[in-house]
């Protein structure tokens, strides 16, 4: 059987608006992926959850206008596990100029308010079969 | 036989509509018992006789961010263009009840909000702004309400306006940070209603126009719950905040009432929210007449805060945002609100900047100066579809409410986490609407466009405000008299162990200058954690 792709969904720092993150790990649920959530974490518990857990994705849920300084810090968290192959989305209150400089740092996908959450799991499904061919 | 083919249709509560309403519709509608006449029982048609004609609703926008003297230049900004009422939003380290400079906290002081950790931060926020002539609501969780209100109270006593004369409100509302949002660092139920409680009681005897809460099932609406529920769950929890008053015996209704307030959300079903407002009216008069007893007429009226929904505002062709704020405005003033927050277009990018804040007031001022929907109070009332209406949302909301209080009333659906599932299963059925296009939305599920036809400016808070403002807190601690500080924070943990009400100890302990983080400590050295139960 084929394994389920694995997604830790979060909210790096102590900010509570939840309702994205919550709307988004249904929607990966319902699309047949196993969604940890795990609500408020600093970068540093996200990356090493992520490692433990094995995920192939992390999704940031992020609203208080800190998502270039804690996406970074995610990231740099990530290669310290080396871990940099994991998936990273960022979802929540993005501004679109902000986008390409998420997507540089090595973000794979932004979705800001609004966004279809179809659009959401086939990334991360295009993302996966990526990951596979490059395997 | 006609052969005209008539699609269905639900209102946003998913209730279904006939395409038109006659008399038929209102069998046993009886105009004196169901509507009355403005500022008279049952308070259907509006709280005040003259309505807008005696005073137009207030302009109160929600704002704050970064330092606080760059939320004092917002606020001036604001109130130079005919902002009529002060809301301070404060960030998540504030409702959490920490200070910048706790080790938890990075980079997110002052981001989503102002940042208050003392007495000292209300004063500057304040600086050259009248508030013995603009109320202020004080918006933060119910967990960090008594510091910083006492904080308010503290500052305007400074400036030599009374307690007896101080205007304004504090949220204070048990589910905004448990089922709409989350805490990190957080004290059981009961503990926090205490605290809350503490509150009213005490500003009902010693700051009178003060609203020592504001029950915003805004926020329950923004998590997903529809309009009935919206009024099932404010009303639960306004009658767990007063069953736990009265059981102290200390005060009667008519004594607390009165500052009893309350925030609804005006989302996109027009008529719906209209109908809404209208019915929350009449069902807080009966439960304060019914079930309650109460004689004062400023305990039967039910007075509200609206606020346009931030959660149908999307990124997409963001300038239409605007529209839908303006349109959600006209409902709330229709449906008689005593103040209005107009969101902001850019919302959904950042918090609003100089410009997008401006529009939100101009539209409310546009409906006040220029549409006369302020000359006549209750303009809807007699028509069939709005009456049918209105009492089809207070039958679904009494339901609703009963539901509750038979699963055990405010405490046990909280503490259970019973509420927080509801809200879960309320929000997935809501985005599944979206997601089949059943409910339709501009520019994400219909009329959609390929890049986006509106660049809008975006506001950036100070990155610097974590490390200005940690400073800024260590400077005080060396500062401030700490034995003064000390001794009071010591009487605040003794007053807390007693029934014996906590605010007079903790309105020391600000003028003293402690910290928000540190009166809290004080309450979390007493109370058990608790994790909030969201099961997900």
């Amino acid at each position: 059987m084929e394994r389920k792709v694995r997604v830790l969904m979060a909210k790096p720092g102590i900010d509570g608006h939840w309702r994205g993150a919550k709307v988004v790990t249904t929607a990966l649920r319902n699309a047949g992926m196993e969604v940890i959530f795990g609500g408020n974490m600093s970068p540093e518990a996200i990356a090493k959850v992520a490692v433990q857990e094995d995920v192939d994705v992390v999704g940031l849920s992020i609203l208080a206008a800190g998502h270039m300084k804690l996406t970074q810090r995610v990231l740099q968290a990530l290669q310290e596990e080396s871990a940099e192959d994991i998936v990273v989305m960022v979802g929540g209150t993005i501004p679109q100029e902000d986008i390409p400089p998420l997507k540089e740092m090595g973000v794979d996908g932004v979705f800001p308010p609004g966004s279809k959450t179809d659009l959401i799991v086939k990334l991360v499904k295009e993302k996966m079969s990526q990951k596979k061919a490059r395997a | 036989m006609s052969q005209l083919k008539t699609r269905e249709a639900y209102t946003g509560s998913g209730i279904p509509v006939k395409v038109f309403y006659t008399s038929e519709d209102l069998p046993d509608f009886d105009e004196a018992r169901n509507l009355g006449l403005p500022g008279k029982e049952p308070y259907t048609r509006g709280i005040y006789e003259n309505m807008y004609r005696g005073k137009l609703w207030t302009i109160r926008q929600f704002s704050g961010f970064g330092t606080p003297e760059e939320t004092n230049k917002r606020f001036r900004y604001k109130y130079e263009n005919g902002e009529t009422g002060f809301s301070i939003s404060m960030d998540s380290v504030n409702e959490n009840g920490l200070d910048p400079d706790d080790p938890r906290v990075q980079d997110e002081v002052g981001q989503s909000g102002v940042s208050i950790s003392s007495l000292a931060d209300m004063e500057t926020i304040f600086e050259g702004l009248p508030i013995d002539k603009v109320s202020t609501a004080v918006i933060t969780s119910q967990w960090s309400s008594p510091a910083l209100t006492a904080m308010y109270f503290a500052m305007a006593e400074k400036r030599g306006v009374s307690l007896k004369e101080v205007n304004g409100t504090s949220q204070n509302d048990p589910y905004v940070f448990s089922l709409c949002c989350n805490m990190i660092d957080f004290v059981t139920p009961p503990h926090l209603l205490r605290l809350s409680v503490d509150m009213i009681e005490w500003c009902a005897q010693n700051v009178p126009n003060w609203h020592p809460v504001s029950f915003a099932s805004y926020n329950y609406r923004e998590n997903g719950c529809n309009a009935y529920q919206e009024l099932g769950m404010l009303f639960c929890n306004a009658v767990g905040y007063i069953e736990e008053e009265l059981k102290r015996n200390r005060l009667n209704i008519d004594d607390f009432a009165p500052v009893l307030s309350f925030h609804l959300a005006a989302h996109n079903d027009f008529f719906e929210e209209i109908a809404k407002f209208r019915a929350a009216r009449r069902m807080w008069y009966k439960l304060m007449k019914e079930r309650y007893g109460a004689q004062d007429p400023r305990s039967l009226a039910f007075r509200f805060h609206v606020q346009t929904s931030g959660s149908t505002d999307i990124y997409q062709q963001i300038l239409n945002n605007s529209v839908r704020i303006a349109y959600q405005v006209l409902a709330a003033a229709l449906g008689g609100a005593q103040s209005i927050h107009a969101t902001s277009y850019d919302e959904p990018l950042c918090l609003p900047t100089d410009q997008s804040i401006l529009l939100s007031i101009r539209t409310q001022q546009i409906a006040q100066y220029e549409t006369n929907i302020a000359n006549v109070a209750d303009p809807l009332g007699g028509s069939y579809y709005v009456e049918w209406l209105t009492n089809e949302i207070e039958k679904k909301a009494w339901e609703y409410f009963q539901e509750l209080e038979d699963k055990g009333g405010l405490l046990e659906v909280w503490h259970s986490g019973y509420i927080h599932r509801e809200a879960g299963k309320a929000m997935e059925e809501r985005q599944r609407e979206i997601d089949s296009g059943e409910t339709k939305i501009v520019g994400l599920n219909c009329f959609e466009m390929d890049g986006e036809p509106y660049q809008v400016p975006v506001f950036r808070p100070n990155p610097q405000s974590t490390e200005i403002l940690a400073e800024r807190v260590r400077k005080l601690r060396w500062e401030r008299d700490n034995q003064k500080v000390k001794e009071c924070l010591e009487n605040l943990h003794q007053v807390s162990l007693t029934d014996e009400n906590v605010m007079p100890a903790v309105m020391e302990a600000v003028k003293a200058y402690a910290t928000l983080g540190e009166i809290q400590d004080v309450w979390r050295s007493i109370y058990p954690h608790w994790d909030i139960p969201i099961q997900y």
